[in-house]
């Protein structure tokens, strides 16, 4: 139900925030009514975080003006949207991971002193806690608490600090679906109790099934204010990417010989944490096979070994045409035609300080494709990198010397994708290749996954995202505490995987 | 909310984070900071009692006057650029070589033990000793490069311990067995002609500016253009995408490490046999440290290493001539080092951020 309300809480009229020649708010206006979750949402790059970094004081916005409960308010910094009782969430956490809870929420407020009026934060704390029905260790280091767990710190931290206006940006993206139910229990609670919350989100089905109202955001510009359940789905589609899109699975026609056999892997970790028991698994040419489990099961554990970057303690890898290539060092492994797209693509796939070109050439680099040691083709390398930049639609690239951090998930995602498909791959594996893209963006990794599987490749694709998993696996595999419990051919039924992933 | 009005009225300086910047604009930077640490040096100069004009004398005008002087600073550079490309082919890959000066000394003890004990024909002396100075760079940084491939030892201890085992190592030798027997000095006995680097015609000036020249063009072709030069760059970037392309990482930090140990054995080499005619208890003082923070200021860049090092000789040959003309201490020379590094170090919080006066 909406309240018709003309004293919203906040209210933006016609912000703009240009970046250079990008314009990334154009003229958008937003209003936020009291005690209402509201949310934000739009493909990558559509505006959401650069519009709450305006209201959070991170941004200074070109023009415009920001109004709470009804007074012009001028936002100079993060300090000042603290002291205007605007709380964000980030979706990267900012916590020291060797302080505890207490001591982090300490550290965003101002106190007087630390030591006098530490029992007191604490009785304010569990106060608070117990409002809201929150459950958290005040005294182990943060670094030590789940996802789930630290994620409450940072809630605890604005509204310690006195937030009546609460924005959470992507809170999901690292939640298990049980724990995410958890937190929108929490928000709605807020809510009733007066806060206003924003959520920035790109998942559809939360956005309707828990807010009161939905803002859309389309290249910069805000496209409509609506009221979940007054569109259906593909309309609300239509709105977000201003077309209708939607994936439908292609099974794999001709499956041809076993390409890669993987038997009896074994990787035993310290500290009790998860490794892999006994996996065992086979790709054919022209099949994906696709990994569903929840985050944490083993999934990068299992990439890294077979990318020869972990060392395994037993166990053997087959690769057809090469035989055993369980001893085979990462370069070797790639001279077989092993490609990896990791999960982290900042801090494992590029360079951010290296420009696009060094980090598109880098593939064949040291293949040797551009030059002998003697030299490095310089041209070559600017050609082939304005080629897959054209082939694989690449956005943001001004010059090609321009940093690779520069570009955003969904166009850095693409940057390395072209590369690790530059040569020919025989096996790709793939983890989380779309995780925090939009939907385009996610398309194009799924038609590349798919083109590599029919030019014949076998892909391994881990993911956490069971849609995912269901759209593209010609065979899947469910990853449970570094073990391979179950296997099923597509099509399969998604409650039975579903099922075996938390079983 | 009264308050909120406050807020708009808060004065102040504010920071703000800048777009990354251009190449241009940080070369000018740079230049900046220089420039502002010789002003501060000079100020201090000025007020521990050397007049202004003194000063634009000593380190300007008699330097670019005086053939003589201008040779001393070029034989003075020469260490300094090798010093400077030592640490840089060891930065570029992340390996922190404090340990410059204990490879200098273990290549002049090679480069000396073919000289005393007259190894190998004349003619191929000075050849025999350049390779054997070289090698005995590498044979002291073999450890620390083992000890940080095989057991992730930090290399910045190790390195720097070395330093001290060299030393005395050092000595050693020179308290015993290789003392100067015709005069009963702690140093090596005075090297041949043949040992010696060759005069190239022009003042003092000897074979040593052209080894420098030459290592500076190969040093140059390895980082701009080479195969492994482009490694070094994606591990400098990123040692986990490095990993993850299949670069091997140990193997470029042991081919690094090689590298920049066989050039600190040529640095010790080049003074030894260039400047000092023989090998003695402080041939290397200082220009290990002086190597670092050459290749730091010149960003790792051996054209810009070339002449940071003519800066610093220049300020060595002036700051000799204070030393003797007005009784200042050679420590003032280390000072300015080290206000020019600082103030450079400091600019880089003018490349990253920017200040906002709101007044």
């Amino acid at each position: 139900m909406v309240k018709i309300n003309q004293n919203y809480k906040i209210k933006m009229e016609k912000i703009t925030k240009s970046f250079g020649d990008f314009l990334a708010l154009d003229d958008v206006t937003f209003n936020l009514d009291h005690g209402e979750v509201h949310a934000l949402l739009g493909e990558n790059g559509a505006g959401k975080s650069s519009l709450m970094n305006v209201l959070s004081g991170i941004y200074a916005p070109d023009h415009g003006a920001i109004s709470i409960d009804g007074k012009v308010v001028k936002i100079n910094g993060p300090s000042d949207a603290r002291f205007l009782g605007i709380g964000m969430v980030h979706q990267h956490f900012r916590l020291v991971k060797s302080f505890n809870a207490l001591d982090n929420i300490a550290l965003t407020i101002n106190q007087t002193s630390y030591y006098s009026e530490k029992d007191n934060l604490r009785h304010k704390i569990l106060k608070k806690m117990d409002e809201i029905g929150f459950d958290l260790d005040l005294d182990s280091p943060v670094g030590l608490l789940s996802v789930a767990e630290q994620q409450r710190v940072e809630i605890l931290k604005v509204l310690i600090a006195g937030a009546s206006i609460i924005i959470l940006d992507e809170p999901t993206a690292v939640l298990t679906d049980e724990e995410s139910k958890g937190l929108f229990k929490i928000i709605r609670f807020l809510a009733s109790s007066g806060t206003s919350v924003v959520l920035v989100t790109h998942k559809l089905k939360e956005a309707k099934e828990f807010s009161d109202k939905i803002s859309v955001l389309r290249n910069g510009k805000l496209v409509d204010t609506i009221i979940p359940g007054k569109l259906d789905d593909e309309a609300l589609i239509k709105l977000i990417v201003g077309e209708v899109f939607a994936e439908k699975p292609q099974l794999s026609k001709n499956f041809g010989e076993e390409k890669i056999v993987i038997s009896d892997l074994n990787l035993h970790r310290s500290n009790h944490a998860i490794g892999l028991t006994d996996i065992n698994f086979k790709i054919r040419e022209g099949e994906i096979y696709g990994i569903a489990g929840v985050g944490g099961n083993g999934q990068a554990e299992l990439s890294t070994v077979l990318m020869g970057l972990t060392k395994l303690n037993s166990g053997s890898i087959k690769l057809a045409g090469y035989g055993d290539i369980t001893k085979f060092r990462t370069d070797q492994r790639r001279k077989c035609g092993l490609v990896f797209i990791p999960a982290d693509r900042q801090k494992y796939a590029l360079a951010g300080e290296l420009s696009v070109a060094d980090n598109y050439a880098v593939a064949a680099i040291l293949r040797g494709d551009l030059g002998s040691w003697m030299g490095v083709k310089k041209l070559g390398k600017q050609l082939s990198t304005v080629e897959a930049i054209e082939e694989f639609d690449i956005y943001g690239v001004q010059r090609l010397n321009q940093n690779a951090a520069l570009l955003s998930g969904g166009n850095a995602q693409k940057l390395v994708i072209a590369r690790e498909f530059s040569s020919k791959p025989s096996v790709v594996i793939a983890h989380s290749p779309s995780r925090g893209l939009d939907i385009k963006a996610a398309a194009f990794v799924h038609r590349q996954l798919l083109a590599a599987r029919d030019a014949g490749a076998a892909v391994l694709l881990l993911s956490e995202d069971l849609d995912e998993i269901m759209l593209l696996s010609d065979t899947i595999g469910v990853i449970n505490r570094g073990r391979i419990t179950a296997e099923f051919a597509s099509p399969a039924d998604r409650q039975i995987i579903g099922k075996a992933m938390v079983n | 909310m009264s308050s909120t009005s406050n807020i708009n009225k808060r004065k102040g300086v504010k920071l703000e984070v800048r777009d990354p910047m251009s190449f241009t604009n940080k070369f000018i930077v740079l230049i900046l900071s220089i420039f502002t640490g010789l002003f501060i040096s000079f100020v201090i100069l000025i007020l521990s009692g050397v007049s202004g004009s003194a000063l634009w004398k000593e380190f300007v005008v008699y330097i670019i006057t005086s053939e003589k002087n201008l040779s001393s600073v070029l034989i003075q550079a020469s260490p300094f650029v090798v010093a400077g490309l030592a640490a840089a082919v060891a930065f570029r890959a992340r390996f922190w070589n404090i340990g410059i000066e204990g490879q200098m000394i273990f290549g002049t003890i090679a480069a000396t033990y073919i000289a005393i004990n007259d190894v190998g024909p004349e003619p191929t002396r000075l050849l025999l000793m350049f390779i054997a100075a070289g090698f005995g760079g590498v044979f002291w940084i073999l450890l620390p490069a083992f000890l940080k491939i095989k057991l992730d030892v930090n290399e910045i201890i190790s390195t720097l311990l070395m330093n001290y085992i060299a030393f005395n190592f050092l000595l050693h030798l020179l308290y015993g067995s290789w003392r100067d027997p015709s005069t009963g000095f702690p140093n090596s006995e005075q090297y041949d002609v043949s040992e010696i680097l060759p005069l190239l015609g022009w003042q003092s000036l000897n074979f040593s500016s052209v080894i420098a020249v030459f290592l500076v063009i190969i040093i140059f072709w390895l980082f701009m253009s080479s195969r492994f030069g482009f490694v070094l760059n994606v591990l400098h970037a990123s040692s986990n995408m490095a990993r993850y392309m299949g670069i091997r990482v140990s193997l470029v930090i042991l081919i690094v490490t090689i590298v920049s140990g066989f050039l600190s054995g040529i640095c010790g080499f080049l003074v030894s046999s260039g400047i000092e005619s023989r090998m003695t208890q402080s041939f290397f003082i200082g220009f290990g440290f002086s190597g670092i923070l050459i290749s730091f200021l010149a960003r790792d860049n051996p054209i810009g290493i070339l002449v940071v090092s003519l800066l610093f000789a220049t300020l060595v040959i002036g700051g000799q001539s204070l030393q003797v003309f007005y009784q200042i201490p050679f420590a003032m020379v280390q000072l300015m080092q080290a206000i020019i590094v600082m103030c450079v170090a400091a600019s880089e919080f003018f490349i990253r951020y920017r200040l906002i006066f709101s007044l």
